[in-house]
């Protein structure tokens, strides 16, 4: 199982995040602390001590979180579940708030072993578009004091296709990002999230994206700059040098079970999902009365067939074709044979091995194939009745 | 049985909407034939489709007994014919049933072409005429005018003619008794051979074919066996009656007499309109004249657009064929739209009536081809085949010579958009051969034209280039020689038969440009480039690219977002319009139907 535990706090709210954050007070911090403990508590009664393959700290902000805080986190989980030696165990953070203290030296000391770091620009206007609270200087430092500190994975978030951005622009930063020697790199193509603020600013016109072509060249040309410096393209948004792919991630593409944590955490566990409510205080009451975890809904087979499909293809290795029949008991190749040959022939899919994965082309306009292999789904479905 | 003298038979020619069915309502109003309860808007246009177009398909017959002011008893037979050229052979037939017409001319309007048209086949069978004049309650009715033009344009006295408004029944009553005053009676020797022509057929499914007939010689009774001559088939009458306006059963018609049999004919075919009932037993020594087999003059690939639909296609198609010998298909495959048929028709009213009733009597969707005609090639051998589809059309090194059909077309136009009309017609490929006046400020323009130019978008263009003033006419007179070329579609390099045309070959280049270009606009962006070009045998000659897709990607996909972003392939996946495969892309059936679509836009 994957372990998700959501730590909702944020310094300041970024113009573009949809994620759910609050800036806390201390009042806030502690009351979520104490119903994560007993949330941890309760799951580990329910579902017994079972076997934990990564541990993942996101948010917000966990770097918000006072080290110790992370300590006790962390030992809770451990003596909860069964989290596996050599566990990857990693936390979100941002720049500024990492290099304060001995802070890094005590998560670290703590079981955290990859750190991932919102940088998301090195460039000072860009970053002040996006509303970031740091400056590329602190995050150079910040990469710095991780790697001293002992931290051996570290990976960068970068943001691109931003307001003002050109292609040229975006290559320089990745030449500037690979200088810095991450282990991973996570770069995201800027979406325009339903109410934020830079929703409305884009459609007042306030900020302008880049072209469609441009964003294109950027996804095409900014992957594979990343391939000839060493970094895999191994899903979409996702690069990593040999042996430092994200596990808990993967794990998600690759239809693992995981239990979310925190207020608005989703878990899937044997084809059940649920969400913790978002409001940290109906979250702790949840908590408390022990109705937590009490709203889960079935996954039909559909429903997890299209998963699959989704989430398989997001990956550079793919969909794997015996997969499907496990599921479904038919061929993947028969039943979507034609838009199987012209995806192929338009170099926009590959098949090897067994598996079917989407070329960097396809996965730029991976939405509409995945559309497009749903609709097909419907009507086999209505061939079958 | 009714005296020869006491019976008129006569029809209404009128052209769409001037009123014809109205009027025939009020008829049948004012006699008392149809009381006020089983009132229906225009009682004889039973289809549904003839009701809601306003225009007739099939014919009827209603007999109408009427007590004249001169205190004897008469029996009108009101045969409604179509009104339309495409129907050109039923009216004709209808007509040779009668001895009169009313000539019903909007009076806020005037003399159109088709009306003309009609009238000459009517004076054509030595028609009387009675002109009305209809809508003269109407403050736009310009009753003087309207009177010259029949004067000149046909040279009937209109002096005389009756002026009604039948949508309020104003002097009916005067056109009743112009009918029995001014219309001859029939003529004919009851006495004689059997001698009845069929001026209307269709299936009934409980009674087998009826047919509607007129007595020219003989009588007629139930029970009797029958012959038809231009099949030599012989049936025994099993019901025997007329229309009036339900079917009423006879013992006996005779000459002058108009009527329905039944006789377990099973087959439309083999009661053709036009066609001569004699007695087995003392037969006619000759046929009433003027029989032919009419031969549809337009055809086009009927697809169901959703291929399960195919076999309720094929159904619908075998119904509507029961009752119309004139409509012919054939299973046809095409690559681009799977299977389908090749259908025949008339013409191109004909061909709209049939596909809306496919779509709506059997709620199919349908995709159909262009509208081609019948091409004549003269192969190396020597050979000419006929060719009805323009994906057949054989190899131009195989070809010695190409025809195509040519129509005399009549076109009636008020005179400031002779210009207009004159311009068309040259676009066309027309050859003019006759323009005269009508009345001060009416044209009859007459020209020869490639049957083609008609069914690709003549009418729409004729409409638009008069503001709907103008109206036509036009009948096939032969087939000339002619530099055409087979224009191929092709998407990503393969051709779409489907899309396949005929057109000549100085218009091959603009043509073939304006599609590609239209298919182009209407292809929404592809996953990968799609490349439309327009090609005559190997040689490109129109070239439209559209550039792929570029973006559409999900940045971030976690635990906590799939079932959001599952929801919202989903959906999207809604939004997608129902696609049809051709060459190796999928096309939204939108930018197939508008690559069609002919004519400009």
């Amino acid at each position: 199982m994957l372990l998700y535990l959501h730590v909702p706090f944020c310094r300041s709210k970024c113009g573009y995040c949809a994620f759910h954050s609050q800036v806390p007070n201390d009042d806030a911090m502690q009351v979520y602390l104490d119903a994560v403990m007993r949330e941890i508590a309760l799951w580990g009664d329910r579902l017994g001590n079972v076997p934990v393959e990564t541990v993942f700290l996101g948010g917000g902000t966990p770097s918000m979180l006072p080290a110790r805080a992370i300590d006790a986190l962390l030992n809770r989980l451990s003596k909860t579940f069964a989290v596996k030696q050599g566990a990857e165990i990693s936390m979100e953070a941002n720049p500024e708030s990492v290099v304060r203290d001995t802070f890094l030296y005590d998560i670290h000391a703590a079981g955290i072993n990859r750190l991932s770091l919102g940088v998301q620009s090195l460039n000072r206007d860009l970053l002040h578009i996006l509303g970031r609270p740091h400056t590329a200087k602190q995050a150079v430092v910040a990469v710095e004091q991780a790697r001293k500190n002992g931290f051996g994975n570290i990976n960068l978030d970068f943001i691109w296709g931003l307001p003002g951005q050109s292609l040229g622009n975006w290559l320089k930063e990745l030449k500037s990002i690979v200088k810095l020697k991450p282990d991973h790199i996570s770069c995201y193509s800027l979406s325009i999230e339903e109410n934020t603020p830079f929703e409305k600013a884009h459609d007042d016109g306030t900020i302008e994206l880049p072209s469609d072509d441009d964003q294109s060249k950027m996804f095409l040309y900014g992957a594979e700059f990343l391939e000839l410096q060493g970094y895999a393209h191994y899903e979409i948004s996702n690069f990593a040098r040999m042996g430092y792919q994200c596990r808990h991630n993967l794990g998600y593409w690759e239809g693992a079970d995981y239990l979310g944590l925190g207020p608005s955490a989703v878990s899937t566990v044997n084809s059940r999902r649920w969400s913790n409510v978002k409001d940290l205080n109906t979250y702790v009451q949840h908590v408390e009365s022990g109705e937590i975890g009490n709203n889960t809904e079935a996954l039909t087979p559909h429903e997890r067939m299209q998963e699959l499909i989704m989430l398989r293809l997001r990956t550079a290795r793919g969909l794997r074709l015996a997969a499907y029949k496990e599921l479904t008991g038919r061929t993947f190749m028969e039943d979507f044979r034609p838009m199987i040959t012209a995806l192929h022939q338009h170099g926009l899919i590959k098949i090897r091995n067994g598996y079917l994965n989407l070329t960097k082309r396809g996965m730029l306009v991976s939405n509409t194939i995945i559309e497009n292999l749903f609709d097909a789904m419907d009507r086999l479905q209505g061939l079958k009745c | 049985m009714a005296k020869l003298d006491h019976i008129r038979n006569f029809s209404i020619i009128a052209h769409i909407d001037h009123g014809k069915s109205t009027l025939a309502d009020r008829i049948l109003e004012i006699t008392g034939l149809v009381g006020e309860r089983d009132q229906r808007e225009q009682y004889l246009d039973r289809m549904e489709l003839e009701r809601e177009r306003g225009i007739t398909i099939k014919a009827q017959a209603v007999r109408i007994p009427y007590k004249a002011k001169d205190g004897e008893e008469y029996v009108l037979n009101l045969i409604d014919t179509p009104g339309h050229v495409d129907f050109g052979y039923e009216v004709s037939r209808s007509l040779a049933a009668c001895e009169g017409a009313l000539l019903v001319v909007d009076s806020t309007q005037g003399v159109e072409a088709q009306t003309l048209a009609n009238v000459y086949l009517a004076l054509d069978h030595d028609h009387e005429i009675v002109p009305v004049l209809n809508k003269i309650d109407l403050p736009s009715a310009d009753v003087d005018r309207v009177s010259s033009e029949i004067e000149e344009s046909i040279g009937l006295d209109a002096e005389e003619a009756v002026g009604v408004s039948a949508k309020t029944g104003l002097n009916v009553d005067q056109v009743l008794e112009a009918i029995v005053e001014r219309l001859p009676a029939p003529q004919g020797d009851k006495d004689a051979p059997l001698k009845a022509l069929i001026f209307d057929s269709w299936y009934d499914s409980y009674q087998g074919v009826i047919v509607m007939f007129r007595i020219i010689d003989g009588t007629v009774k139930k029970g009797d066996k029958i012959r038809l001559m231009a099949t030599g088939k012989e049936y025994d009458i099993t019901r025997l009656g007329v229309f009036s306006p339900e079917m009423v059963e006879m013992k006996e018609l005779a000459a002058g007499e108009v009527g329905f049999l039944c006789a377990t004919i099973k087959e439309l075919g083999d009661a053709k309109v036009g066609d001569t009932i004699t007695l087995a037993s003392n037969p006619s020594s000759e046929a009433i004249p003027g029989f032919k087999e009419v031969q549809p003059m337009v055809f086009c690939g009927l697809y169901p657009s959703d291929s399960q639909d195919y076999e309720n296609l094929k159904y619908a198609l075998e119904k509507l064929q029961l009752n119309d010998a004139a409509f012919q298909y054939e299973a046809e495959t095409s690559q681009a739209l799977g299977f389908g048929f090749r259908c025949g028709f008339l013409g191109l009213l004909h061909m709209e009536i049939i596909q809306e009733r496919i779509e709506r009597e059997f709620n199919i969707d349908l995709i159909a081809t262009a509208p081609s005609v019948i091409y004549k090639v003269m192969t190396a051998d020597g050979v000419t085949h006929e060719v009805d589809n323009p994906a057949k059309l054989p190899d131009p090194s195989k070809t010695e010579a190409l025809y195509e059909p040519f129509v005399r077309c009549e076109i009636h136009v008020p005179d400031e958009y002779v210009g207009n009309v004159l311009k068309l017609c040259e676009e066309k490929r027309g050859i003019q051969k006759d323009m005269k006046y009508l009345t001060t400020n009416r044209v009859i323009i007459t020209y020869e034209l490639p049957f083609a130019e008609i069914v690709y978008d003549f009418f729409d263009k004729l409409k638009s280039y008069t503001k709907g003033y103008a109206s036509m006419d036009y009948e096939i007179v032969d087939y000339r020689e002619a530099n055409l070329v087979k224009l191929d579609m092709l998407i990503n390099g393969d051709p779409v038969d489907a899309l396949a045309t005929i057109v000549h070959k100085d218009k091959a280049y603009y043509h073939g440009r304006a599609v590609a270009l239209k298919l182009k606009r209407s292809i929404p962006r592809q996953l990968y480039e799609v490349v439309v070009q327009a090609a005559i045998g190997q040689k490109i000659i129109a070239r439209e690219r559209n550039a792929p897709l570029r973006k559409n990607v999900t940045a971030k996909c976690y635990g906590g977002d799939i079932s959001r972003k599952r929801k919202l392939l989903e959906k999207q996946k809604e939004g997608k319009k129902r696609m049809k495969r051709m060459g190796n892309i999928e096309l939204p059936q939108e930018a197939f139907l508008a690559a069609l679509k002919i004519g400009d836009d």
